[in-house]
């Protein structure tokens, strides 16, 4: 889609000239349209997050030989549009509303719900022995109006993660697995500069948010955002002791800056230079800790489920998925191209080379990965009890405004029930509003 | 062909009554008017009008996709009783009053002390201006780093100092954040100010403050009856033109605060790029942008208004 | 008063470069030595690893700068050429009018921008100019254009009107008196105002974004793919910002006093 007349043109300085160079590249533009460059292989367009973010074979350094044998045996050509992850709705959401077509694939985390209409539903097509080797619960995160419009390729769910060292010297023997202990544990790693607990709490909205946070503890404490009716069902117990366990976490044991740290990468850095003991993160939080370059606690990282609450334990879902647009020409390909992503062996690669757990469950049984990702036992196990993200088309709202109450009452402004309260009601304005 | 005609003023020709120069002239300065005039129109007239268009209208992108359902002025009657919208607003003044203040203030005084024999060497002219020359973006991410709780240089050198005792987090409230952007913000925009005085100060007759220094007048005398007076075009300038910028900020918040703590760094430009952006609300976020228009639209007239006696009195 | 001046100029100096040298500095130390508190500074720690790592993203990056520099160049001649004729019709070629359309050609500058991102991008999508360099330009000239015009019709207007007198005398028309008398006396903020202009294309971030998907990357893009989700090399992000700002960095410094005596007498008419 790039003119490359028009760029050549452009390098003369004269304006003059310029001008009838643009013209004339305009020109040929509108009578020529918008053509692949290959005339033969069908052009593959794929917008995805730039790696370390879970990118694809090709984006991603894996399964590069796989992705040409793909190709050639497909007759087709992939192109990666690799986009810092922050950027990537942005991006998307200006796309979609001018309904041209760009991307045949396109990743989404939580924006499922948010742009059903403009993407194709096709999960019902997957052959039946892929879809029995992935987790059902995985679905619940890319379906909206009964239908299913992406497949999630990884399993990234949040788990506890802690350092090993610290434990031992404070004689922990084992990882909190309440609610009271990982307070009482948070208190008592506390101190000498470093703190017990780090998270960024930093950016109220979407997945890795804070109002995600406190919907792990939610679940813990056996509470769902919303109700049978698709109204916020949050305000109950349940909703002001998932908050009052951050507020009590907050008083004594998490790092204060932790409500300044607007990306995960602000916390992980924490931890890694050993300055925390313990915070919940993604499986992909492993490989970073081990590499000597940036991590100072290498070999010192332990994984767990996260605490219980009253309800047991549970956890919120990464939803990082593939979708293909409804403006794709070729929306077979498209498909054929995810389910390459989704061959076993790309997945076995996919853990092995970037540390992105895969998401069928066969791989994830696999001695060799259990053995490369000791976390994925733990995620596996931890993908047995709730996890529940919660979207809906207007989940970065919703997140935005539970999000906001949040950070006040972590600030200390107001009370975890006033907090509940009016998230709540916001909330119930942003549902009412879109229906 | 072109005919000797006499004088030709900068108000036009001395001659009463439209001559063929006249016509001639007008003419010719319509054509070179035009290419600039119609670049303007046609791109960025149709998406500002769309925009208002949009600012009538309301988008739900999850029921409908972007298609427009005319919706009157709900848009801007729910914007009057919107919290978030109030507390941007306030922000926003607040921030910007506060931002115009410093710039202007600490603009003078550097341009004073670039006057000033001490300062006249080139080095630090070569220090004002790289501030000024940073991408935002790059500006944003360096001070994030500058300001990070834990490994910030800030927090460690103030440490060392002995200044403060333990790290403190700057971005940690929305107050505090707040005024941290706004020091990263006065800090990027004082040197393109600071050019400006020192242009003015500089053309100001030395004759003046001979005069002054005859009549007895002390340095601070000087300064607030020569100096103050023959920059009040220049300050207006100044004023103004930090205005719409400090309304338009956007990149900082981006990349520090994201709006937070607690909505604390809400701005009106960010809640009109997160309406629109992340909550997909496009009528909305287009009338949040409206108001934005307009109220620098306002200020701009005002602009206008208070330069025009200073017109007069450059053309001496 | 020396001494306050002395004082004065010594603060200024330091907090207009200290963190621009802090910039530099992170850009050679390693994660970890940064991550320790308080950073460490032994020898151990400085590195030029960021710089290798940012630059084997070199395409991205190369691309990235020269697509900055064709663009930025593009922008500025071509606001130059067409806002120059523009900003001489304002101020002395008695057009009906001029007033009002000096308020509207300001006002394009106060909309935010972020708003009119999408209508600009479904017109650029439309006319097939996603991801090419000539979507930035003609972007960035409308932005650049009310500036240019601004600033270069306050220093006509200030031009003693008698030089274009003798000329109009001698025979010399509009054209002639624009191009042969006016302009060669305007080089001070003809420069002034095109290097203005160069800055604001180089660093511009958000429309970059919207409007390109590879090809046509900007600087200012490539240096934001360094603070990603799930990791943060401090150094690394450091040493991209620091390639980004440089070539402008340089610019404003080698041309500092033309730019300094341009504004001088572009701004202060108005």
């Amino acid at each position: 889609m790039a003119t490359q007349a028009g760029a050549t043109k452009i390098g003369r300085r004269d304006a003059l000239r310029y001008g009838a160079g643009a013209a004339g590249s305009l020109a040929a533009l509108w009578a020529g349209g918008m053509r692949p460059a290959w005339a033969d292989d069908v052009a593959l367009n794929v917008l995805c997050p730039l790696p370390p973010d879970p990118a694809p074979p090709g984006a991603a350094k894996f399964s590069e030989d796989a992705l040409a044998s793909w190709q050639k045996a497909n007759g087709a050509k992939v192109s990666y549009d690799a986009v810092a992850w922050p950027q990537l709705h942005d991006k998307m959401a200006t796309n979609f509303a001018s309904g041209t077509h760009v991307w045949d694939v396109v990743y989404m985390s939580g924006w499922v719900p948010e742009f059903a209409k403009f993407t194709t539903p096709f999960v019902d097509k997957l052959p039946a022995d892929l879809v029995k080797d992935l987790p059902p619960s995985s679905f619940s995160t890319v379906t909206w109006d009964g239908k299913k419009s992406g497949v999630v390729f990884t399993l990234s769910l949040l788990t506890l993660f802690y350092n090993t060292e610290h434990f031992e010297k404070a004689g922990i023997k084992e990882p909190p697995k309440t609610w009271d202990e990982l307070k009482g544990m948070a208190k008592q790693l506390t101190g000498g500069g470093r703190y017990g607990w780090v998270l960024n709490y930093g950016d109220p909205a979407g997945i890795g948010g804070v109002a995600s946070y406190w919907m792990c503890f939610l679940q813990q404490a056996g509470g769902k955002v919303y109700g049978a009716d698709g109204m916020p069902a949050f305000n109950s117990d349940a909703g002001v002791a998932a908050l009052q366990v951050m507020l009590d976490l907050m008083k004594d044991g998490t790092d204060p800056g932790s409500i300044s740290y607007v990306g995960i990468n602000d916390a992980t850095n924490v931890l890694l230079a050993g300055n925390a003991s313990m915070m919940m993160n993604w499986p992909f939080m492993w490989k970073p800790a081990q590499d000597p370059a940036g991590s100072k606690i290498v070999g010192k990282l332990g994984g767990a489920l996260l605490p219980a609450g009253p309800a047991g334990t549970a956890s919120i879902d990464g939803t990082d998925a593939w979708t293909i647009t409804a403006t794709s020409k070729n929306p077979d390909l498209a498909q054929k191209l995810i389910e390459f992503y989704l061959d076993p062996e790309v997945q076995k690669r996919q853990v092995l080379d970037t540390g992105w757990l895969p998401i069928r469950l066969s791989t994830l049984s696999d001695p060799d990965v259990q053995k490369a990702a000791p976390n994925a036992a733990i995620v596996l196990e931890q993908a047995k009890h709730p996890y529940d993200s919660f979207v809906t088309p207007d989940y970065t709202q919703v997140t935005t405004a539970i999000g906001t109450e949040i950070q006040k009452a972590l600030q200390g402004g107001q009370s975890a029930k006033d907090a509940i309260q009016s998230a709540s009601d916001q909330v119930t304005a942003i549902v009412k509003k879109r229906s | 062909m072109p005919r000797p005609v006499g004088r030709v003023g900068p108000e036009g020709p001395v001659r009463s009554g439209l001559g063929t120069l006249e016509t001639r002239r007008r003419r010719i300065g319509l054509a070179a008017l035009v290419p600039t005039l119609l670049i303007l129109l046609l791109i960025l007239a149709y998406p500002i009008v769309d925009s208002l268009l949009l600012s009538l209208a309301s988008v739900n992108v999850a029921a409908s996709g972007f298609a427009r359902h005319f919706a009157g002025l709900d848009n801007y009657l729910a914007l009057a009783g919107d919290r978030v919208f109030r507390d941007a607003l306030w922000s926003s003044a607040y921030f910007t009053a506060l931002e115009v203040g410093l710039v202007v203030v600490l603009a003078l005084l550097v341009a004073l002390m670039l006057v000033h024999p001490l300062g006249r060497s080139p080095i630090f002219r070569i220090v004002l201006i790289v501030p000024w020359a940073i991408a935002p973006v790059a500006n944003a991410v360096l001070w994030k780093w500058i300001l990070n709780a834990n490994y910030g240089v800030l927090n460690a050198v103030l440490v060392e100092l002995g200044v403060i005792e333990r790290n403190v987090v700057w971005l940690g409230t929305g107050s505090r954040a707040l005024h941290a952007l706004l020091l990263v913000d006065v800090w990027k925009s004082v040197p393109f100010i600071a050019i400006l005085f020192f242009a003015g100060i500089n053309k100001i007759p030395a004759m003046l403050y001979r005069a002054a220094r005859l009549d007895g007048a002390n340095a601070w005398q000087q300064f607030w009856y020569v100096t103050l007076p023959s920059l009040r075009p220049t300050i207006a300038v100044a004023v103004i033109l930090q205005t719409l910028w400090a309304l338009r900020i956007f990149d900082l918040i981006y990349v520090l605060t994201k709006g937070g703590p607690a909505g604390g760094t809400v701005l009106l430009n960010y809640l009109a790029y997160r309406t629109t952006f992340n909550d997909l609300d496009l009528g909305y976020g287009a009338a949040i942008a409206n108001v934005v228009f307009a109220l620098s639209f306002l200020l701009a007239l005002i602009y206008v208004w208070l330069l025009r006696p200073g017109l007069q009195h450059g053309r001496a | 008063m020396r001494s306050i001046v002395a004082v004065g100029l010594a603060s200024f100096t330091f907090l207009a470069v200290a963190p621009l040298l802090w910039m530099l500095i992170s850009s050679v130390m390693q994660q970890q030595a940064l991550t320790s508190t308080p950073p460490d500074f032994s020898a151990g720690s400085f590195t030029l690893d960021n710089y290798v790592k940012v630059f084997s993203s070199a395409a991205a990056l190369g691309r990235g700068f020269l697509n900055s520099f064709i663009v930025a160049l593009s922008t500025t001649a071509a606001a130059l050429a067409i806002g120059a004729p523009a900003a001489y019709a304002l101020a002395r070629l008695s057009v009906p009018g001029a007033n009002p359309i000096l308020m509207m050609i300001l006002a394009t500058q106060m909309f935010p921008g972020i708003v009119i991102a999408i209508p600009l991008f479904i017109a650029m999508s439309r006319l097939g100019l996603i991801d090419t360099q000539l979507a930035l330009i003609i972007v960035y000239l409308s932005f650049n254009l009310p500036i240019v015009v601004w600033i270069l019709r306050g220093f006509f207007l200030a031009i003693p009107a008698g030089l274009e007198r003798a000329a109009a005398v001698d025979g010399a028309t509009m054209v002639q008196v624009f191009s042969l008398i006016v302009l060669p006396i305007s080089i001070a903020p003809l420069f002034a105002t095109a290097v203005f202009a160069f800055i604001e294309s180089w660093n511009e971030f958000f429309f970059a974004l919207i409007l390109t998907r590879q090809s046509a990357q900007t600087a200012p893009l490539v240096i934001s793919q360094f603070a990603g989700q799930y990791q943060t090399v401090f150094g690394q992000m450091m040493a991209a910002a620091t390639l980004a700002v440089a070539p402008v960095v340089a610019l404003a410094v080698v041309f500092r006093n033309r730019i300094m005596r341009g504004f001088a007498e572009g701004m202060v008419k108005g």
